[in-house]
């Protein structure tokens, strides 16, 4: 069985190729059947293989390339970190996928869709099962191209490109620090192979390559400062966020954290710098998202907002915590955008949250299946995923100390205030718009299947650790929010930190002054400046050419007198 | 060996005069040299070392040898050159034959330069092949070729002289302790020279192969050339002539005068970081398709030219990696360019936008060889540059963290360059056929051994690797 | 004298009867091609008569000259420019039209003179032979009556020619009183400088190096392209045998040293800089020639004879060929000296094209051409001999020069709506012109055997 691992990532990359060199003579169905199918194939091998795991293996490919002692891998490594992760990937991954299918039926770039959506998902699992950071890194960049492409998937409009770019650059700008930090722990010891440089990482100064690797991790995880792209990436389709804050990319700076943790407990500063971000995030994104009129940039901080979370929890030391939420947040969060997606796609694409209303009865399933989201988002205890994990989360932040804690405690306030205003505004009060229902049983089995785990994904059974919830203030908390949620339902405006007109003008404007400055290559002064002393010396040379016969006459006799002069006193 | 560069240059000879039997003979006679070309060099017994007397009066030998290095240089020209003439058949119309012999002649100068073991040898590959290139843009170019083409001749022939004054004055130290002249590397190498002859002999060097690379500020010839070349002469210019200058610093400059070469390695290497951040915020600002690629490869050979005077085996792998995975990605950028130039007679990115609705599959080809441009892992380039880094960076850190952020800027010009030419909104009218079968074959190829590069390098690493100092 | 002795000057009997010859034949019948044909067969027959002499050991015919293998090398050079030269400009008079068996007359006399200069071993002979190379230059030069430019060109060569002759018999003199001999193997070593100087400033006139240069482009585009053809080649390369000669038998000292250094790098910067932007080809190819002479003399100082008479040879096939080339296109009214009338000649005349293609590439040392290796030897024994700043001065000034080669070369190459029309190549005109290229590329590939020939003739100045 756990020969096959290699198939996991390997069945959504069979399906990409199969898609971009031989699927233009697919038919669309056929499209959708290989899109989704190697997704779903890709789940049922990871579920087979989770079901004969027993301890941590590897299954080296081949070696990637040996210069001296440094041999990198493509091989994969399954433990229980990257257990739970390939089936959430996976299996969220496929339903993401199904939804797809009818989501985007009419889009004329179906194939290029679907085949972007398979390298995306391989490259996730990739990123995961890798069992070197080289190898994750390769996934970690192939994730970001991805997101590039399906967040400019409309590339006909200009404002998704540059959302795209805008993802791109700035994950890049965190990439960079990370594969610093390659270098670093290549220069220290030697290795890449995440098993060994763990071991060894006790000689080297951790610090430093800790915070390069959590300067990687922030970019992906879209963590303040780098946290910019995220709000602008819902130009994609929304299956496209769905998959993005669920099942890959943001998630990939949390498992780089976790899978790297031993690197962090050696470096208790940048660990606390770790739970700092996050907290700082938490709040940050909670606030953000209240002062949001479009819908997907509401999910889009919600999600900035819970990987702060998992970014504290990470910090505080309690990986699995970290881990555990970002189950549930999977599959809460998907639930939350497949089901808005359906929202938008019965309302001819509008986006504003304040453009809707009472929807509850024209769009039940959507209604329903959006509110369990917001339930498991905001923690409604027992029954839903999201309770156990936050909980658990608020445990470990209690144990470090009360001010980790009560920042926490004002996140979970925040969640369930934005989340259930959003739904107090859409699905109740008078309607505004036209409604025009999309049935299709593919659009709303995913919905349901993930509405589902939103309710008992607490009670999955995960092997990175156990955990007690017990219901206390933030229950308590949560409620409360839902209360004032309901008095919140007019548009709100703060004053924030604008983090893209201070990066528009530290670091855009100046490059583009500094790139109009140098455009014309200035430079090229090393040819012009040979060619202009030439050309004068040309002219003066020339000046000597008169043509006139005593003044060559002259000439000769100045040569003879120079000529006597040097032999005589020299 | 031998069968390499005669199969050229007679071949291209013959393509020359076979024009008169029409437009498709040279071109055949072309593909029939680069074959019998291509297959001696895979023949292993076939690359024996050559050392016939040339000039004996002066010590100097045709002295052809061949190690991993040489090796991997060689097939990327023959594999060019199929490209190159592959390219060339619906572009090149006028003097089919005179454009063929131009073409092969090129690829014997540079063949002769990664397989000259003899100093003055070695000089005169590297001035045979200047003559045919300058030819390529000059008659088959587009708009101010003349200028181009002279300033391309003229900075290289400039710095070949340096070179040629420093060829023989190597010799000449060597005479006068040996008191034997001798223009053989493996002679010349440890030669005992003084420090400041070193110094200024490396110079000579280090000039004619900074230019070739290029490195900045005396790059600018190569955005002039490259613009206004046809589609083969860019593919030749970016893919091999480039690959001389980095090629000249591998096997003499380092080998010849180590510690010279030590001294002035973090000069070079500045220049290098200099080219990789230069090269990529001057390539954002360009409005041309190939000026704009032409930029990156500015900062591309910044990269090799830092992996070889970070002197440490892991960045020498990374740059000769490099010099592969350059080889082949820029020139399928510059193929592209050549086939949207053909299309819309345009190269101006301003007037393009939106290109894929129309052509689908050569946009997704473009964005292959653009995120390999950028250095995306699974490809070649990512590899190279990879290994060029972390190899620089254990040397000295704070240069390879510096040349990471050119890996940004690389990201802001290739998105860019995809947003302006295949994204974007469509403009009416803006028609044009998608990729030939032909094209796709070509390209298909190229991108088969990029991903192979980036995927399985270790062939490439062990060829590169088992280059010991000097054939 | 003895029988031997005549025997040993059979190459200049042979080109000194050839000239009577053709000025009896003249006299009878004013026929070109038979004027034509009496001197093709004296220049042939002196040159047979060369590769037949024994060589061995050098002969003294009296003391004025001496027949030694660099005597005969020369000679040998010599006789072969000026046969190249009459059979390529058949053509070239025939479309002009007029009386011109005169032209080979004087041709055979200024060959002779040259040949003179190249055996001599005395400043009588010197002398005698300088004029003799230099009075028919006077006529010849002026020889197209009918354009002004030919007439003016005539009368600047006359007088600053007939100056500077003036200028080293005084030198001569002054070499005399101090000496009291005139045999250059007696004249020793302690020379009076001021005449050595002022002979200096007479070889230099006739080698057209910086700064007596100046009638070289004048006289280069108002001559007739053969005569141009003559004095690019006979009279330069002969005067600098018989320096070469000088020098090696009087011996250098430092001053002359540093006087030569001076010339050598003042021709070769001002000869490729005046010719940036020369759009006149006969023009360019004097400005050319005035660096080449630099590219020499840097030879002569390294004291490399085998590496400057190498370096002639291969500077006399490309001059050739590219004045055939000008001589081929010339019309009946003007010479094709204009750059604009080579626009595209590939395209019409790509044998033509090629050939001066070649000899351009060959002016600006690229390879596969002689000028290539003959630069290359250069810069090796310039750099043997330690002359690092004259070696530098070559590299910076070549590389200066390689814009102004390229730049016609790359005329050759454009494009042209309408090709003016122009002369073909005659047969035997194109079969010279192709064995002077097949010889160009020689010397630049395979230049073992004539570097031997070189090295023995080096031998016999030693």
């Amino acid at each position: 069985m756990q020969d096959l691992l290699w198939l996991v990532p390997g069945l959504p990359l069979l399906g990409f190729l199969v898609l971009s060199l031989a699927g233009g003579r697919l038919s669309r169905p056929a499209m959708a059947a290989v899109g989704t199918g190697s997704v779903g194939a890709s789940a049922m091998v990871a579920t087979l293989v989770a079901l004969g795991f027993h301890e941590p293996f590897r299954q080296v490919l081949w070696e990637w390339m040996r210069v001296g002692e440094f041999a990198p891998t493509i091989g994969f490594r399954l433990d229980a970190l990257s257990l739970v992760m390939i089936l959430v990937i996976t299996w969220v991954g496929f339903l993401i996928h199904a939804y797809s299918c009818a989501f985007m039926a009419g889009d004329a770039g179906y194939r290029r869709f679907f085949a972007i959506m398979n390298l995306f998902v391989a490259a996730m699992l990739t990123l995961v099962l890798a069992d070197n950071l080289l190898f994750l890194y390769l996934g970690w960049e192939g994730v970001g191209l991805c997101s590039y492409l399906l967040i400019g998937f409309w590339y006909q409009d200009p404002a998704n490109g540059r959302a795209a770019r805008k993802a791109f650059i700035v994950t890049r700008v965190g990439d960079t620090a990370f594969a610093i930090g390659l270098f670093f722990l290549i220069a220290q010891v030697g290795t890449l192979d995440i098993e060994e440089a763990m071991t060894r990482a006790g000689s080297i100064s951790a610090a430093t390559a800790a915070a390069l690797l959590l300067g990687g991790a922030v970019g992906k995880s879209a963590q303040i400062p780098l946290q910019v792209w995220l709000p602008d990436a819902m130009a994609g389709p929304t299956p496209v966020s769905a998959l993005i804050h669920a099942a890959t990319m943001v998630t990939a700076g949390v498992y780089l954290i976790a899978r790297t943790q031993a690197l962090f407990a050696l470096a208790p500063v940048v660990q606390t710098m770790v739970a700092v971000i996050g907290a700082a995030t938490l709040l940050l994104g909670g606030i953000g998202a209240l002062a949001q009129r479009d819908i997907k940039r509401v999910l889009a901080y919600s999600t900035m907002s819970q990987i702060g979370l998992m970014f504290l929890a990470l910090g505080l030391g309690a990986w699995p915590a970290a881990i555990f939420h970002f189950m549930t947040h999977a599959f809460f969060k998907a639930l939350l955008f497949l089901a808005a997606g359906s929202v938008t796609l019965s309302l001819h694409h509008e986006h504003d949250i304040f453009r809707m209303g009472g929807l509850w009865k024209s769009l039940p399933i959507s209604f329903a299946t959006f509110l369990i989201g917001a339930a498991s988002l905001s923690g409604m205890p027992f029954v839903t995923a999201g309770f156990f994990s936050k909980e658990s989360i608020l445990g470990s932040a209690w144990e470090r100390g009360v001010g980790w804690w009560s920042v926490a405690l004002v996140g979970v306030l925040l969640t369930s205030l934005y989340i259930f205003r959003v739904v107090f505004i859409v699905f109740f009060g008078e309607a505004k718009t036209s409604v025009a229902p999309r049935r299709d049983v593919l659009l709303t089995l995913p919905m349901v299947a993930l509405a589902i785990l939103a309710l008992v994904g607490g009670w999955i059974p995960i092997p990175v650790g156990v955990f007690e919830p017990h219901v206390g203030v933030a229950s308590v908390v949560s409620m409360a929010g839902i209360v004032i949620a309901w008095s919140l339902r007019a548009p709100l405006a703060f004053p924030g930190v604008d983090f893209d007109g201070l990066y528009e003008r530290a670091f855009v404007r100046p490059f583009l002054r500094l790139a109009n400055a140098v455009g014309r290559d200035p430079a090229d002064a090393v040819s012009f400046g040979p060619a202009w002393a030439a050309a004068t010396a040309h002219r003066l040379a020339s000046a000597t050419q008169t043509g006139s016969l005593r003044w060559y006459a002259a000439g000769i006799v100045f040569g003879g007198v120079v000529l006597l002069a040097v032999v005589l006193w020299w | 060996m031998v069968v390499i560069l005669g199969a050229l240059l007679l071949g291209g000879l013959l393509a020359w005069v076979a024009e008169r039997w029409g437009e498709v003979w040279p071109r055949g006679v072309a593909l029939m040299a680069l074959a019998i070309a291509a297959a001696s060099s895979l023949v292993p017994s076939w690359r024996g070392e050559v050392a016939w007397p040339w000039i004996p009066r002066l010590g100097v030998g045709f002295h052809l040898a061949v190690d991993g290095l040489s090796l991997l240089l060689v097939w990327l020209a023959l594999f060019l050159g199929f490209v190159s003439v592959v390219v060339s058949w619906r572009e090149i119309k006028e003097r089919v034959g005179l454009f063929h012999f131009n073409l092969l002649w090129v690829l014997a100068g540079v063949i002769g330069v990664f397989l000259a073991a003899d100093l003055m040898l070695f000089y005169l590959f590297w001035e045979l092949m200047l003559i045919p290139m300058a030819f390529l843009i000059l008659v088959w170019g587009y708009g101010d070729r003349v200028r181009s083409a002279l300033k391309f001749f003229i900075f290289t022939q400039a710095s070949g002289l340096a070179m040629l004054v420093s060829i023989v004055a190597l010799a000449v130290f060597h005479a006068r302790t040996t008191g034997r002249l001798s223009f053989d590397l493996m002679e010349l190498q440890g030669t005992p020279l003084s420090q400041g002859a070193a110094r200024w002999v490396m110079f000579g060097f280090v000039a004619a192969f900074a230019v070739k690379l290029p490195a900045v500020p005396v790059h600018t010839w190569l955005p002039d050339a490259h613009t206004d070349a046809p589609t083969a002469g860019s593919v030749v210019l970016a893919g091999l002539l480039l690959k001389t200058g980095a090629y000249g610093l591998l096997r003499f400059v380092v080998p010849l005068f180590p510690q010279a070469a030590a001294e002035a390695a973090p000069i070079l290497m500045g220049v290098g970081v200099a080219g990789i951040l230069y090269g990529a915020v001057v390539a954002f600002a360009q409005t041309d398709f190939k000026r704009l690629v032409a930029y990156t490869s500015v900062a591309h050979m910044g990269f090799v030219l830092l992996g070889i005077f970070a002197l440490n085996p892991m960045a020498r792998q990374g740059a000769v990696l490099q010099m592969i995975a350059h080889g082949i990605s820029t020139p399928a950028l510059f193929i592209i360019a050549g086939a949207l130039q053909a299309r819309l007679h345009t190269r101006d990115l301003r007037e393009m936008g939106g290109l894929w609705a129309v052509a689908p599959r050569m946009g997704a080809v473009a964005l292959f060889f653009i995120v390999a441009t950028l250095g995306l892992p699974g490809l070649g380039n990512f590899v190279a540059e990879f290994l060029t880094l972390a190899g620089t960076f254990q040397m000295r850190a704070w240069m390879a963290a510096v040349a990471a952020a050119g890996v940004v800027g690389a990201a802001i010009y290739a998105l860019s360059l995809m947003q302006r030419s295949f994204h974007g909104p469509h403009r009416e009218g803006l028609v044009m056929s998608d990729l030939s079968v032909r094209e796709v074959v070509v390209l298909g190829v190229m991108m088969a051994v990029l991903v192979g590069l980036g995927l399985v390098p270790q062939p490439v690493l062990d060829l590169a690797g088992g280059a010991h100092v000097g054939p | 004298m003895s029988g031997r002795d005549v025997v040993s000057l059979l190459p200049m009997l042979m080109v000194a009867g050839g000239a009577v010859a053709t000025m009896l034949v003249a006299g009878f019948w004013r026929r070109h091609r038979l004027a034509q044909r009496v001197t093709v067969v004296g220049l042939a027959l002196g040159f047979v008569s060369v590769l037949w002499i024994d060589s061995e050991t050098p002969r003294h015919v009296t003391t004025l000259l001496v027949i030694d293998r660099f005597a005969l090398l020369f000679m040998g050079l010599l006789t072969a420019a000026s046969f190249t030269i009459a059979v390529l400009s058949t053509g070239y008079w025939d479309r002009k039209g007029g009386r011109v068996e005169e032209f080979y007359v004087l041709l055979q006399v200024a060959a002779l003179g040259g040949m003179v200069l190249a055996a001599s071993r005395h400043l009588v002979s010197f002398f005698l032979g300088l004029e003799l190379l230099t009075v028919p230059l006077y006529p010849l030069i002026a020889y197209s009556r009918a354009e002004d430019r030919s007439i003016e060109a005539g009368v600047k060569y006359l007088v600053l020619a007939a100056g500077s002759a003036a200028i080293l018999l005084f030198g001569m003199a002054l070499l005399y009183a101090e000496a009291g001999t005139l045999e250059f193997g007696r004249l020793g070593g302690g020379l009076a400088p001021a005449g050595l100087a002022l002979i200096l400033v007479g070889v230099g006139f006739k080698l057209g190096v910086a700064p007596f240069h100046l009638w070289v482009p004048d006289v280069y585009e108002g001559a007739p392209a053969p005569v141009t053809a003559l004095i690019a080649t006979v009279s330069k390369g002969a005067m600098f045998a018989v320096l070469l000669r000088f020098l090696q038998m009087t011996g250098m000292t430092p001053s002359l040293e540093a006087a030569l250094g001076v010339i050598a790098i003042a021709s070769m910067a001002l000869g490729n800089v005046s010719a940036l932007l020369q759009d006149n080809v006969k023009r360019l190819l004097g400005y050319s020639s005035i660096a080449h002479l630099g590219y020499l003399l840097v030879a002569l100082l390294a004291g490399g004879i085998d590496v400057a008479a190498y370096y002639l040879l291969a500077y006399f096939a490309t001059v050739l060929g590219a004045f055939g080339v000008v001589m081929a296109l010339s019309g009946r009214d003007r010479d094709a000296d204009d750059l604009a009338d080579y626009r595209g000649l590939y395209w019409r005349q790509p044998g033509a094209a090629l050939v001066l293609v070649a000899s351009f590439l060959s002016l600006a040392g690229l390879p596969i051409t002689g000028g290539f290796l003959a630069k290359v030897f250069v810069v090796v024994s310039g750099l043997r001999s330690g002359l690092w700043m004259l070696v530098a001065a070559l590299a910076v000034t070549s590389a200066v020069g390689v814009f102004y080669y390229l730049r016609v070369i790359v005329t050759v190459f454009r494009k042209v709506e309408e090709a003016p029309p122009s002369p073909r190549l005659s047969r035997a005109a194109g079969a010279v012109l192709g064995i002077v290229m097949g010889l160009l590329v020689w010397l630049g590939v395979w230049p073992e055997p004539f570097q031997r020939i070189m090295v023995s003739a080096a031998g016999a100045l030693r």
